[in-house]
């Protein structure tokens, strides 16, 4: 029911359309693309300036085209790096297409005055491999279409965007004047008095050789033991998204050359929690011999080696999984009540980019009144109910599903729950009772005679 | 039976001798148990928990399939992934016995909420039944001997190698169980035989339906209990015992046998069976018999026999071989006959002799499986022979013949070994039994386990042959000394450490290497693992069409099917030698041959195995003799055996071997790029370690094929079949295609009209397209 309201509510916010507050105009605004991974990861610092008569307490920030599907996160704060609530909203007199999010400022600005927000936006997808497909030896070329300035629905004073690519080899970007290239940065800008909505489309068509991987289906699962364990394990299908790899694949070039695969994947990091232990990397056919653990200082790191190396469009799938101890992350509030405080999402290679996220938490068994809190918005499934070792009262799962998701997602699931500690022992009385009884029913039959009679048995001896 | 028989006992006499008796059965089988179970472990402690070899891996997707879709799917379950375009039907053409077996301990566990993987259940089948194995050991061997005699048997069968190298953790294969219910079903028999009652007589027929359902090797049971039967009858130990308890087993033996869809008829329809059949007649014959001797005076007799026995043998014989003409009964099958002719095989079926398991046994074999078991059985047949009842009949006849079948098969080796365990197991006990009789501060173990065997057989075994063996006991001991004694029992329990030391080093050095995951000790003893086949073919489950189809040479059929997932042509079940007959001629004919022969058969990628580099002896070079025999058998004008040999008749890959051989396309597959590839500063490029010489043919270009996958070293090597279209020219992508075609009709429109006509086969007015030609 909760829940029924829940998504009824967010409709309703997202059908509430906004207007624009005309007095707003943003004074000036510094834009950085980051095009060095396969994400394209904007930051931004805003200066926002109230014209108006009226204080302003809401700004808008928007994306152009049909952005829909490949913004993956955004976050804003204010000047002092405290995170501003957001949300997603329809303009007035804006199409579907563009994608609006809501920034509740912390303190409204008064007419004449200014404030400054911070915005960081990561898209995934947006970075497309031109050629599509490529040989072995080839480099790796991509394409970034943006816009030369910031989309916003309001005027904007002055602007300037730095993009930067991690190699010099730009084959070509788009010439916005005034522009300018110094090793792997262009400058595009300062722009002045730009009008709400100005779209001027920007190409930057460079070398991309960094890993081009995509976990196309994450499935987690957190098994909560109140024996003091929690069972992490990890079922990831990935995806090599770059150019796709065109003719042969030839092990002999592929051996002589170790420098020249430049876009293929060999292994990658993934980054544990210091705690982990009984780590296992597995996949359909058993165990994938060919990783190492490095423990550090805050974490593990472990460098995973799929079977086989990923060139474009090739894919793997492999299942991680290990064990930490829970106190870390279980904690117990009251008499019965306990706090879980879980990753919803973990590491697993820098600049990652997750299509479909499925979270499943499995609790012990006879827990009650469950409460869970999302640190974003994710699509909760239906509760389901798994029998491990000798349950006879199935564990309730809670599952919850996202898509698109970046490394920036990475954050705490909190789950409070109800649960009786004698339920601890409630399996081994059970296995104790069923030896007991065993044992019982062979003392009794030892000593039953079961034969009809004597003599055939006398015959026997 | 003692613990059935000491239950039964233990509330009449609650007598201290017994217990201490039964405990000790109980702990010594116990301990052989996990004995048996942990020296198995070799493989999974090394590697890890996963399925050996070829044929298990057929069988565990098969199990795989069956608990995902249930056992009724099962059994109707068309392979349409296996013997593209045929296909198999598994249902009709397995022995479920195996997959029922571990469906329903996953089923019985999972109905504990114990959440097994079938896998490890799989993995850890074999293991599991070693221990079983061993104690209907036990129970055989102590119906034909002792109780002491039966614990060394369960010892000995829960470590001999040769039983442990088709039962390592990991090698599920239809053998693993087979061993139980073939003893299972040997000690039932004897049961039976022994107290001719109908329950034991059941117990038999189903267990040896267990047996049917598991293992081909069911015929062996139900020959050798016919023959034990008959030898019975000519030595004129005819009883109602015997009389009862075959007629019993065989009628529900034979109804229950066809109840196996892979069986179905043949019980009644091939030769292998019929010697059943008869000895079912023969028992009836001669049960008439003794009961009209009853009734009829001496010389009556004599000539009803005389006359009477000749006219129904030669009825029987007629009927028989008037069936086997008429198409009724089908005559015998090329794998039997191969066990009577050893050259056989070679000649008529290559598919059979191309498999290492099916050569005939070396003498070194037999120590290196059977150690220490292999000088003493004769001492237990001996014994058994000299004091000979019904029951020991048996046993000399399963070892008479199980040692001519070892000798004709390294395979068979299998069923030779419990009976060398059960009468190593007698001589030994008999050895100890005189040796140690009197000591009784000698605390060795074998002290206990005679004393053990001394009771139950006072207490149980008949009243026959007790005084027998006392009475020759009697005569001997008197000659011996205590030293003697002593030095005896030293030399005695030395040998039986050496077995047990010898047991383990061959386990863990011969019979525990998975053979999918290979393992490398450098000189500094680390270890490499090389995990080439897992890495392409999970490469090939990754990244081909879900229905894509790969040609290999059978041996790896089922690992592609069970570990990539993906349609093969022919497989390990061998069961269609043409089309086997098929690949071999793909494989052994140049490239633009076997390019037709592919597309015929739909072929999208083509594995092969080279050892090349890594110096891997079990790579397909080395089996290629074998595909171009097989091809030659079906195709013998396309293929000759002679032609892939040099002049000398040496098979070589350098640069001396025969044109045809350097040409053909496994050669070239295998060898692709190999010509470039120098693997260390001290050897030429293109060095062949396996076959230790520098290839002919290092200038190897490929026209319809594509490199698409080599594992790390090179030991599996994927070619993808181009479509007609990609070879001798460029591919086009449709999208540039439509782009020229666009240009081409805006071109139209400017002067360079002349230009973009120019390859066209248009005839220009005065002139002849002489262009086209060139």
């Amino acid at each position: 029911m909760w829940k029924f309201l829940t998504v009824f509510a967010v409709l309703a916010i997202a059908n509430a359309a906004e207007n624009v507050n005309p007095s707003i105009i943003n004074k000036n605004v510094e834009r950085s693309i980051d095009l060095n991974s396969q994400l394209v990861k904007i930051t931004g610092t805003i200066t926002i300036e109230n014209t108006g008569k009226q204080a302003a307490s809401s700004y808008l920030i928007g994306f152009e085209r049909d952005l829909q599907g490949i913004v993956s996160f955004i976050g804003v704060q204010d000047s002092q790096k405290n995170p501003l609530k957001i949300s997603s909203v329809a303009v007035v007199g804006q199409g579907t297409n563009e994608l609006f999010y809501n920034v509740q400022l912390r303190q409204s600005i008064e007419p004449g005055k200014t404030t400054t927000i911070i915005f960081e936006i990561v898209l995934t997808k947006a970075l497309t491999p031109y050629p599509t497909s490529i040989t072995q030896k080839e480099k790796q070329l991509v394409r970034y279409f943006g816009n030369h300035y910031f989309y916003s629905p309001y005027t904007t004073r002055s602007q300037k965007t730095e993009v930067s690519v991690n190699s010099r080899a730009v084959e070509s970007y788009s010439k916005l004047k005034p522009v300018s290239q110094t090793d792997s940065t262009l400058s595009y800008g300062p722009y002045e008095n730009i009008a709400a909505f100005s779209v001027d489309p920007l190409t930057v068509h460079y070398e991309n050789n960094a890993p081009f991987l995509t976990v196309t289906k994450l499935e987690r699962t957190i098994e909560i033991s109140h024996w003091g364990n929690i069972a992490v394990e990890e079922s990831i299908e990935i995806r090599h998204t770059g150019a796709k790899l065109k003719g042969p694949f030839s092990r002999y070039d592929y051996q002589r050359e170790t420098t020249a695969n430049h876009h293929s994947i060999r292994s990658y990091r993934t980054i544990l929690p210091a705690l982990a232990h009984s780590i296992y990397y597995r996949d359909m056919n058993g165990n994938i011999s060919t990783s190492s653990v490095k423990p550090r200082k805050e974490y593990i790191e472990l460098e995973l080696k799929p079977r086989f190396p990923l060139f474009g469009g090739w894919q793997s799938s492999y299942v991680l999984g290990y064990s930490i101890p829970s106190y870390p992350y279980l904690f117990r509030k009251s008499s019965g009540e306990f706090t879980l405080k879980v990753r919803l999402l973990d590491h697993l290679f820098d600049d990652m980019a997750v299509d479909e996220l499925e979270t499943r938490i499995v609790l012990p068994v006879g827990v009650s009144d469950i409460k869970v809190k999302t640190p974003y918005e994710v699509k909760r499934l239906p509760d389901g109910v798994t029998y491990k070792y000798l349950d006879n009262i199935g564990r309730t799962v809670i599952r919850a599903s996202k898509t698109n998701l970046v490394e920036q997602h990475i954050q705490d699931i909190e789950i409070t729950y109800t649960w009786k500690t004698h339920m601890l022992l409630h399996e081994p009385i059970l296995v104790s009772l069923a030896l007991f009884l065993i044992f019982a029913i062979v003392i009794i039959y030892v000593r039953l005679d079961f034969s009809i009679g004597k003599p055939e048995h006398s015959k026997k001896d | 039976m003692s613990q059935a028989g000491s239950k039964k006992g233990a509330v009449s006499k609650l007598n201290k001798n017994a217990a201490i008796n039964s405990l000790i059965v109980f702990v010594v089988l116990l301990l052989a148990w996990v004995a048996g179970f942990a020296s198995r472990l070799f493989a999974v402690i090394r590697f890890e928990s996963i399925i050996h070899e070829f044929d298990p891996w057929f069988n565990y997707r098969a199990t795989a399939y069956m608990v995902k879709h249930g056992f009724y799917n099962f059994l109707n379950w068309f392979d349409e992934r296996a013997w593209y375009p045929l296909g198999r039907i598994v249902g009709g053409t397995v022995y479920p016995g195996l997959m029922l077996t571990s469906g329903s301990i996953h089923w019985i566990l999972h109905l504990l909420h114990i959440n097994v993987h079938i896998r490890d259940i799989c993995v850890f089948l074999a293991p599991i039944f070693s221990g079983l194995t061993a104690i209907s050991t036990y129970l055989l061997t102590r119906e034909l001997w002792s109780s002491g005699a039966g614990l060394f048997a369960a010892c000995f069968i829960a470590i001999v190698p040769g039983y442990i190298s088709r039962s390592v953790a990991g090698s599920y294969d239809n053998e693993g169980i087979a061993i139980f219910a073939l003893q299972f079903t040997y000690f039932l028999w004897i049961k039976s035989v022994k107290t001719g009652s109908v329950f034991w007589a059941v117990s038999a027929a189903v267990s040896y339906f267990y047996m049917v359902s598991a293992w081909g090797g069911y015929v062996f049971i139900i020959n050798l209990i016919p023959l034990h039967v008959f030898v019975l009858l000519l030595m004129g130990r005819y009883s109602n015992r015997l009389f009862t308890s075959y007629t019993t087993f065989y009628i529900l033996g034979l109804i229950m046998s066809m109840q196996i869809p892979f069986v179905g008829f043949q019980p009644i329809r091939t030769s292998e069976h019929m010697a059943a059949a008869g000895v079912f007649a023969l028992l009836f014959a001669v049960a008439v018999l003794k009961y009209l001797q009853s009734m009829m005076s001496k010389s009556e007799f004599k000539s009803l026999v005389i006359w009477g026995g000749l006219v129904s043998a030669g009825l029987v014989f007629a009927t028989v071989v008037g069936l086997t003409y008429a198409g009724y009964i089908a005559p015998w099958s090329g794998r039997f006959y191969s066990l009577w002719d050893t050259g056989y095989a070679k000649i008529h079926i290559p598919i059979i002799a191309s498999v290492s398991e099916h050569q005939p046994t070396t003498w070194f074999s037999f120590f290196f499986d059977l150690h220490v078991l292999i000088p003493t059985f004769p001492a237990g047949l001996w014994y058994c022979i000299k004091h000979v009842n019904d029951e020991r009949v048996f046993v000399i006849l399963y070892a008479l013949s199980a040692v001519y079948f070892a000798g004709v098969m390294v395979r068979l080796m299998l069923t030779l070994t419990p009976v060398v365990c059960m009468l190593s197991g007698v001589a030994f006990s008999v050895i100890l039994e005189m040796y140690l009789r009197e000591e009784d501060s000698t605390p060795a173990i074998e002290n206990e386990e005679e004393e053990s065997s001394q009771n139950p057989k006072r207490l149980y075994d008949k009243a026959g042959k007790v005084p027998k063996i006392i009475k020759h006991e009697s005569k001997e001991q008197d000659a011996i000394g205590q030293n003697i004694r002593s030095i005896a029992a030293v030399v005695f329990v030395l040998l039986l450490m050496l077995f047990a030391v010898h047991c383990t080093w061959v386990t863990s050095n011969a019979y525990s290497s998975p053979s999918i995951v290979l393992a490398s000790y450098g000189s500094d003893g680390t270890r490499q693992i090389l995990d080439d086949f897992r890495e392409a073919y999970f490469w090939l489950s990754q990244n081909t069409a879900d229905d894509a189809r790969v040609m290999s040479w059978w041996d790896y059929g089922y690992q592609i099917a069970g570990m990539a997932n993906r349609t093969t042509l022919v497989d390990n079940n061998t069961w269609n030698n043409s089309h086997i007959a098929l690949v071999g001629k793909a494989m052994s004919s140049n490239e633009s041959a076997a390019y037709e022969i592919m597309t015929a058969l739909d072929v999208d990628y083509v594995l092969v195995i080279f050892g090349g580099v890594i110096g891997y002896s079990g790579d397909d070079i080395n089996k290629f003799l074998w595909m171009v025999r097989i091809a030659e058998g079906e195709h013998p004008k396309d293929i000759r055996e002679s032609d892939y040999f040099t002049e000398q008749g040496e098979f070589r890959v350098d640069a001396e071997g025969s044109p045809t051989l350097l040409n053909c396309l496994m050669y070239k597959l295998s060898y692709y790029r190999f010509g470039d590839l120098r693997l260390d500063y001290r050897s030429p490029s293109g060095f062949d370690r396996t076959r230790n010489a520098v290839i002919g043919n290092k200038d190897i270009n490929l026209t319809y094929l594509e490199e698409a996958y080599t594992s790390e070293h090179w030991l599996v090597r994927i070619y993808r079949v181009k479509k007609p279209d990609e070879f001798n020219r460029p591919r086009i992508p449709v999208a540039n295609r439509v782009i020229k075609s666009s240009s081409f009709v805006s071109k139209k429109s400017t002067k360079r009209k002349k230009g973009t006509i120019k390859n066209k086969p248009v005839i220009v007015k005065g002139k002849r397209p002489a262009v086209k030609l060139q």
